[in-house]
Formats: C-alpha cells, sequence, structure tokens
C-alpha cells in the first residue's frame, strides 16, 4: 500500500484586521483537520495585508520573533490539538531592524522544526519587498514531518529553479510555495513555472494565493491555488479565483517514485558542468 | 528554414502542389525543378514580375510568374533574382520557357534549391493572364467562402442571444457547424456545458482527467480552444474537441463562439451561473432517472466531481442560496456539486474519500451553513455506490418536504435524516397512494366538506389538540379561545366525525389522515 499523504493549502482575503485574520486560520486548520489533512500550508504573510503595495515603515509591527513570538506558540498549541503539520508564512523579526519574508514549519505533535527564509526578495511596482525584507540564507531546509518531508520556497523565488533543485536534491517530496501575486503580466505564468518545478524536480508542489483587492493598492490576488504532481498534473481542480477556499487533495507518494524511476533526473543531471552557474 | 511539408495550406490559401495540378496549368506541361520539397507551401496570391529587383514589389506568399527575359545573359542577375525572391518570402516562381530560356537556366535551378524556393517551368508556355485569372478567382472564392462561413455563424449565434436563447442552444449552434463535440470549461478547467453527438461527447469527458489535468495544453489533434473573457479577465474555455475540418476553419468557429459566449455572459448569465446550471442539468438527470446513473459518471467527473472510492451524501437544502453554498463547500474544502432544484429546494451532493467520516463532515457543512439562520438540511444516508446515488437525491428531498410539514416548535436536529421524520416521512412518501387519499377523505369527510353551520376553525383545532398530544389547555391557549369555549369545538368535532377523541386510536387515526390530508396539499 504505497503512502498518500492528505495535504492542504488555503487561500483566503485580507479580514481587515490582524486577529480576525489568525481566527480565520484557525478555522481552517481546523476544518482541514476534520477532513483528515495530514499538512497544511497557508499563504504568503497570512495574518497581514499584502502591505509591500506600500512603503510604510509602520507594517514592521507585523513581524514576529520565530519561533518565540505568540503566532507561533499559539499555531503550535493548536497543531498538538489537532494533530496536523501546519506551514505558517509569516513576517519575522530576528532583532529590530532585521526582518525577513519566514515561513514557519510546526510539526503534528506541535514541536517547532524551523523556518524557511525568503531567499530572492523583488523590489518593483506593487511588491517593494525589499522596503521590508533582508534576503535569507536558509541553506535550503527540508523539514522531516509526521506528513513527509517538506520544503517551502516563498513567492517570487518560484521564478528561480536554483532553489526548487536544492530542496529536491535535499530530499523533499511535497514542496509548498505560499505567494501574493496579482493579475497581470505574470498570471499566466502562475500555472507555468510550479507544474514544471514539480516536473524538473519530480515532487509534489502545492501553490497558494491569496484571493481579492485590499486597500493598500490595486493589485487583485487571484488565488487559483493548487497541488501539481511530479507529472505536472494538476491534482484535483484549481481553486476559485475570487473566494476563500481550503484545497484539500490526497497525494500518492507512489507517483513521486514512479516518475523518478522512469525519468532519471536526478541521476542525469551534471553538477560537474554548472560551475558558471555558481561563479559571482 | 522553413519546413512546410507536413503543414496543410490555410483554408484562404491554396498550395503551390494545388496550384500545379490545375487543369489549365497540367496544359503547360509544369516541371519542379528546385524546391520540391516545399510543395505545400501556401501561396496567398499570385504575381506577375520580370524586373531584376522583384523583391521590393512582393510582400510574401506570392507566387511569382516569369518570362525571365530582363534575365537572360547575366547569370548573376539570374541569381539575384532568386535570391531577392526569397528575401521577400515568396511562395515559388514559375518560369516559361521558350521567350528568353529554351530549358532551365542551371544557375537559377541552383539559387532556388539553395534557398529552399520551388522552381516550375512550363514547358509549354501559355498566357499567364489565364493562369492568374483561374488562381485569383479560387483564392477570393476560398476567402469568400470563410468570410460567409464566419458571418454565418456570428448572425446565427447573436440572433440566438438576442432572443434569450439560454446557453445550450448556443453550444448545440456551435456544435452544428464544428460537427465535432463542443466543450465549454471553467478556469479550473471544470467542464460547464458539452454540445455534440452524445456518444462522443462521453468519449471525451472519459478522458477528461487526462486532457483537462495538463498544464498548459496542446493544440495539435483537432484540439481547438478559444479563451473566453473581457475587461481584463479570463472566465473559463471553449474548446473544439477533435476538429476534422482545417485548423483555421476550426479556429474561426471557435473565435465566433467565444465572442458569443462572451456577449451571453455580458448581457446577464455569469460564470457562476453557467456552472450552477452544469451541476443543474447533472443532479436533475440524475434524479429523473432518465439517463441511467453509470452513464452519468463521465459527466459528474467532468463536472469536478470525485467519484472514484468515494461516498456520497446527497443533502437538500430548503430555501438555500445556491452561491452560498458554493461558496461554503469551498471554505470548508469539500467537493461536491451544488444545484437549485424545484420549489424553493437546492440540491448538494457531497463527496468523501473512504477513510473520512462522511457523517460527522456532512453535520460540519449543514453546521456552518446554520450559523446565523436556521435552513433545514436534509441528509440522505451515505451512499458508497455511484449507482445508489439518484435514490439517495430522492430520499434527501422527501426528507426536506416532510420536514417542511413538521411544526415549527418541533425539535430537529441541523441534519435532518429519514429516522427524525418518522411517521411523517412515511405518510409524506405514502401520499400519493390512492388509498391513503380515500383513508384521509374519510376520516375526515365531516370537517372537510364544511357545511353552513360548522366552524372554519375546526380542522386547524383537531390539528393542534392532536399535534399537542391532546392538551387542552396548551391547545385552548394557542387558539386564542378559552377552555369552556374549546370544550364546545371539540364537541363539535367528535359529533360530526363521529368520533370519541378520548379513545387513543380513534385519536390516532385522525392524526394520521390529518398528515395525510396535509402531505397532500403540500
Amino acid at each position: 500500500m504505497s503512502r498518500v499523504v492528505r495535504a492542504a493549502v488555503f487561500q483566503t482575503a485580507w479580514t481587515g484586521d490582524k486577529e480576525s485574520m489568525i481566527q480565520v486560520h484557525e478555522q481552517a486548520a481546523r476544518d482541514a483537520a476534520a477532513q483528515g489533512a495530514q499538512v497544511l500550508c497557508f499563504q504568503e504573510l497570512f495574518y497581514g495585508p499584502y502591505f509591500c503595495q506600500v512603503q510604510d515603515k509602520a507594517f514592521y509591527e507585523y513581524a514576529e520573533q520565530i519561533p518565540d513570538g505568540p503566532i507561533v506558540k499559539r499555531f503550535q498549541a493548536l497543531a498538538k490539538e489537532l494533530g496536523i503539520v501546519l506551514i505558517l508564512p509569516m513576517y519575522e523579526e530576528e532583532q529590530p531592524g532585521v526582518l525577513y519574508n519566514t515561513a514557519a514549519v510546526i510539526d503534528a505533535d506541535g514541536s517547532y522544526l524551523g523556518k524557511y527564509r525568503k531567499t530572492h526578495i523583488p523590489q518593483v511596482e506593487g511588491f517593494w519587498e525589499k522596503f521590508y525584507f533582508r534576503p535569507g540564507h536558509s541553506d535550503w531546509p527540508v523539514f522531516d514531518t509526521a506528513a513527509g518531508k517538506i520544503g517551502v520556497y516563498i513567492c517570487y523565488d518560484r521564478h528561480f529553479p536554483e532553489g526548487w533543485r536544492a530542496l529536491g536534491l535535499a530530499g523533499a517530496e511535497i514542496v509548498f510555495n505560499p505567494s501574493a501575486t496579482s493579475r497581470g503580466l505574470s498570471a499566466y505564468l502562475w500555472q507555468l513555472e510550479q507544474p514544471a518545478a514539480a516536473v524538473a524536480n519530480e515532487y509534489f508542489v502545492g501553490a497558494i494565493n491569496r484571493v481579492g483587492v485590499e486597500e493598500l493598492g490595486d493589485n487583485d490576488f487571484y488565488g487559483t491555488s493548487y497541488f501539481v504532481d511530479p507529472e505536472a498534473q494538476f491534482v484535483g481542480e484549481v481553486a476559485s479565483d475570487k473566494d476563500t477556499e481550503l484545497v484539500v487533495r490526497d497525494l500518492d507518494m507512489a507517483k513521486l517514485r514512479e516518475v523518478r524511476d522512469r525519468w532519471q533526473f536526478y541521476r542525469d543531471r551534471a553538477p560537474g558542468a554548472y560551475t558558471p552557474l555558481t561563479a559571482p | 528554414m522553413t519546413v512546410t511539408t507536413a503543414v496543410p495550406a490555410p483554408e484562404t490559401a491554396l498550395s503551390v502542389r494545388q496550384i500545379l495540378a490545375l487543369e489549365r496549368v497540367v496544359a503547360g506541361e509544369p516541371e519542379v525543378v528546385a524546391g520540391a520539397g516545399q510543395l505545400d507551401r501556401p501561396v496567398r496570391w499570385v504575381h506577375v514580375a520580370e524586373a531584376a529587383d522583384v523583391g521590393v514589389m512582393l510582400s510574401g506568399g506570392e507566387m511569382v510568374l516569369t518570362t525571365g527575359v530582363l534575365l537572360a545573359g547575366d547569370v548573376r542577375i539570374q541569381t539575384e533574382y532568386i535570391r531577392s525572391l526569397d528575401r521577400a518570402e515568396a511562395a515559388a516562381v514559375v518560369l516559361g520557357l521558350g521567350r528568353a530560356f529554351p530549358a532551365p537556366p542551371e544557375s537559377m535551378r541552383r539559387a532556388a534549391e539553395r534557398c529552399g524556393m520551388p522552381m516550375v517551368v512550363l514547358h509549354r508556355p501559355f498566357p499567364f493572364a489565364e493562369l492568374t485569372e483561374e488562381v485569383q478567382s479560387r483564392l477570393v472564392r476560398r476567402k469568400f467562402a470563410a468570410v460567409s462561413l464566419s458571418e454565418a455563424v456570428r448572425t446565427a449565434l447573436t440572433g440566438l442571444i438576442t432572443t434569450g436563447a439560454p446557453l445550450q442552444r448556443l453550444l448545440d449552434e456551435i456544435a452544428g457547424h464544428s460537427a465535432c463535440p463542443v466543450i465549454l470549461t471553467n478556469l479550473a478547467h471544470r467542464v460547464l456545458a458539452t454540445a455534440g453527438e452524445r456518444s462522443a461527447v462521453d468519449d471525451v469527458l472519459r478522458d477528461w482527467e487526462r486532457i483537462a489535468r495538463q498544464a498548459g495544453g496542446n493544440e495539435g489533434d483537432g484540439w481547438i480552444r478559444a479563451d473566453i473573457g473581457g475587461r481584463g479577465e479570463q472566465w473559463g474555455r471553449l474548446v473544439l474537441c477533435g476538429y476534422r475540418g482545417d485548423i483555421e476553419t476550426g479556429r474561426l468557429l471557435a473565435d465566433r463562439g467565444a465572442e458569443a459566449l462572451v456577449l451571453h455572459r455580458m448581457l446577464g448569465g455569469t460564470v457562476a451561473a453557467w456552472e450552477e446550471q452544469s451541476a443543474q442539468s447533472l443532479l436533475t438527470d440524475l434524479v429523473s432517472g432518465v439517463v441511467p446513473a453509470r452513464q452519468l459518471l463521465p459527466r459528474a467527473r467532468a463536472a469536478g466531481l470525485p467519484v472514484n472510492r468515494r461516498t456520497f451524501v446527497p443533502l437538500v437544502v430548503r430555501d438555500g442560496d445556491a452561491p452560498q453554498l458554493g461558496r461554503i463547500l469551498r471554505l470548508l474544502g469539500l467537493s461536491g456539486l451544488v444545484a437549485e432544484l424545484a420549489d424553493g429546494y437546492t440540491a448538494v451532493l457531497l463527496s468523501f474519500a473512504r477513510d473520512q467520516d462522511a457523517d460527522a463532515l456532512a453535520a460540519h457543512f449543514a453546521a456552518r451553513l446554520c450559523t446565523g439562520g436556521r435552513p433545514v438540511v436534509a441528509a440522505a444516508a451515505p451512499r458508497t455506490a455511484w449507482d445508489d446515488v439518484p435514490a439517495g437525491v430522492s430520499e434527501a428531498l422527501h426528507v426536506a418536504e416532510a420536514v417542511a410539514d413538521t411544526p415549527a416548535d418541533q425539535d430537529l436536529p441541523m441534519l435532518v435524516r429519514l429516522r427524525d421524520v418518522r411517521l411523517r416521512g412515511l405518510v409524506r412518501l405514502l401520499r400519493d397512494d390512492p388509498h391513503v387519499q380515500s383513508f384521509a377523505e374519510r376520516e375526515l369527510d365531516g370537517l372537510l366538506c364544511g357545511g353552513g353551520d360548522g366552524d372554519p376553525d375546526l380542522l386547524p383545532v383537531l390539528r393542534t389538540y392532536l399535534a399537542t398530544g391532546r392538551n387542552k389547555s396548551r391547545t385552548a391557549q394557542l387558539h386564542h379561545v378559552s377552555r369552556p369555549a374549546l370544550y364546545r369545538r371539540l364537541e363539535a368535532i367528535e359529533a360530526r366525525l363521529g368520533v370519541d377523541l378520548d379513545d387513543f386510536e380513534q385519536a390516532a387515526s385522525l392524526h394520521i389522515a390529518l398528515l395525510a390530508h396535509d402531505a397532500q396539499r403540500g
């Protein structure tokens, strides 16, 4: 009997305040657990608006300590209560003035497993992230959770194939890509890049995008979160482009082995030939 | 290099090969002396040109006819003439032998071969005007045919839209022109509507999972897709599945169809409405039993409902708002279809993985639905076989109807099942039975007939008296009458019906008759 991981992602709209946003996510975790989901990943900067549409230091207040801040503690207790692995994309303050775009990973027994800090930070119209975040250097952690080996690659990171590969080499079976991405020029890439990464690295990808237009700008976040398998096939349907939605899907890990046995990308890659890629 | 050998000529053009096969051209004894591998190149126009710098007069796709009178004697000019044609992306060159060249000039032949340009010589030259007339008229006829097809399809579809035709009628029209299955999907690749020959559509839907889940998409093999959207937003997609005609015509049909659907949506439809119509027609077909459940399986799968190794729970919600029910399904991450049925009932068909607690999750859904209100959610027992789903939907509908007859003060669970509606459910089920109908008439005859001396309130009083378990003070209270007044009415009822209300069996009999009477009217 092959191992099937029931995995979930959650997309939602900004409610207008941090506490109600946290409560919406707590309820989503309960709803996912009620369905037997073993792991759930939230959207990028899950308890806030996507404040990078503006450059305003008032939003530094959204940053919290990881793992010692109250939100991580709160969701550790919830993960333990529900027996579900939680991935929490948050605004992290390491110390005043040292801030990161981070995802904390909580195991199903509530223990804190570690974090991934977003590596590639954009600074373009509507996505002024360099104002808020230092680039992370997390060495591509893969977390050995109760639901399997999990990696995280945040939003803009997805445009860079190297990180996807590093997570694959580190043994990731599922990589979550929590995002905040809006309609416009790149919308067509949303269903192209992650499936391509899933094939190139022969693992499952869960892509999450928030929904709605928020008060801070015109970005129209188009949701359409999904899971894609190592053959670039969507697992079930892609979520709504407007509504809050919990996406729960069964990921059959036998597919990962089957695809890797068929397409030997890890065997046939040629790292010796890639030296120019790491030249400064 | 341009590879044209495997590409069929677009519908509005002729290929070099087709032109060479025309009767009038064959009479000129054409011989291909270079570029034989490129004869499927499309010819957009035929042009006669003698000048050495011919290229400046062309815009691409032309077949150029020449006698070579200005080229004779100068090998360099001959070579440059061919290169100039190639730079201008001419489709082919035809040289009439006799006036300037008795035989194909080797320099031109070599140059044409190097460029991959078809070069044809006519051993029996004839007036070029005849050839241009022949080809030009054929090209114009083809273009005209395409324009008229486009116009005919557009007129038909616009006509349908202005008369308020439903979505299905538009798709049927498109399928009528394309002679292949036509499928409308939303952005999540969910099939919203189909048209075309039923068995061909079913064949496509059977494989839909594989086709739809592929990221990107392949336009080959007659699968022609047109995006549906407007105001910078894409809503869905129209797909011609396995169109057998030429790609250009298929593209034209798909584009006209997509335009019509955009217009249809802008004039009142919504994608949500399309989605609901799709679920509605599926669930209606399921309940009606006109189509065996098994045959509806591909449609259910294509509509986004997981059906393999699943447990199904049919629900019926009274006064439910279908879009709201859909939003709650998505919020909870549950798989299901929502559709409005007749008489203010909405059906929800939930699909769970076998290891999930179907009852608990259905109750979870009902609880979320009941937040801030109290719509009645009637549920059938979970079904593990798809073939049992129609009976399940009927059961849920039956429960919902029985609940509608239940007094408002009766305590019911959040999710009402058959067992919760008890006798009322049974009577509802049997309401159309002639024996039950005549039983109710017989039992209540004295009150139903009325009569000049009767009190019109007697039937409601009897109903309340029996529903309260023959509690006289409660009945008097509910009818705002004094107890002596109530006694008089009960005595009148006993006299009219010839019964003793203190006798349990007689009272029970009247109670059942009243339930049957109410169910028949409901």
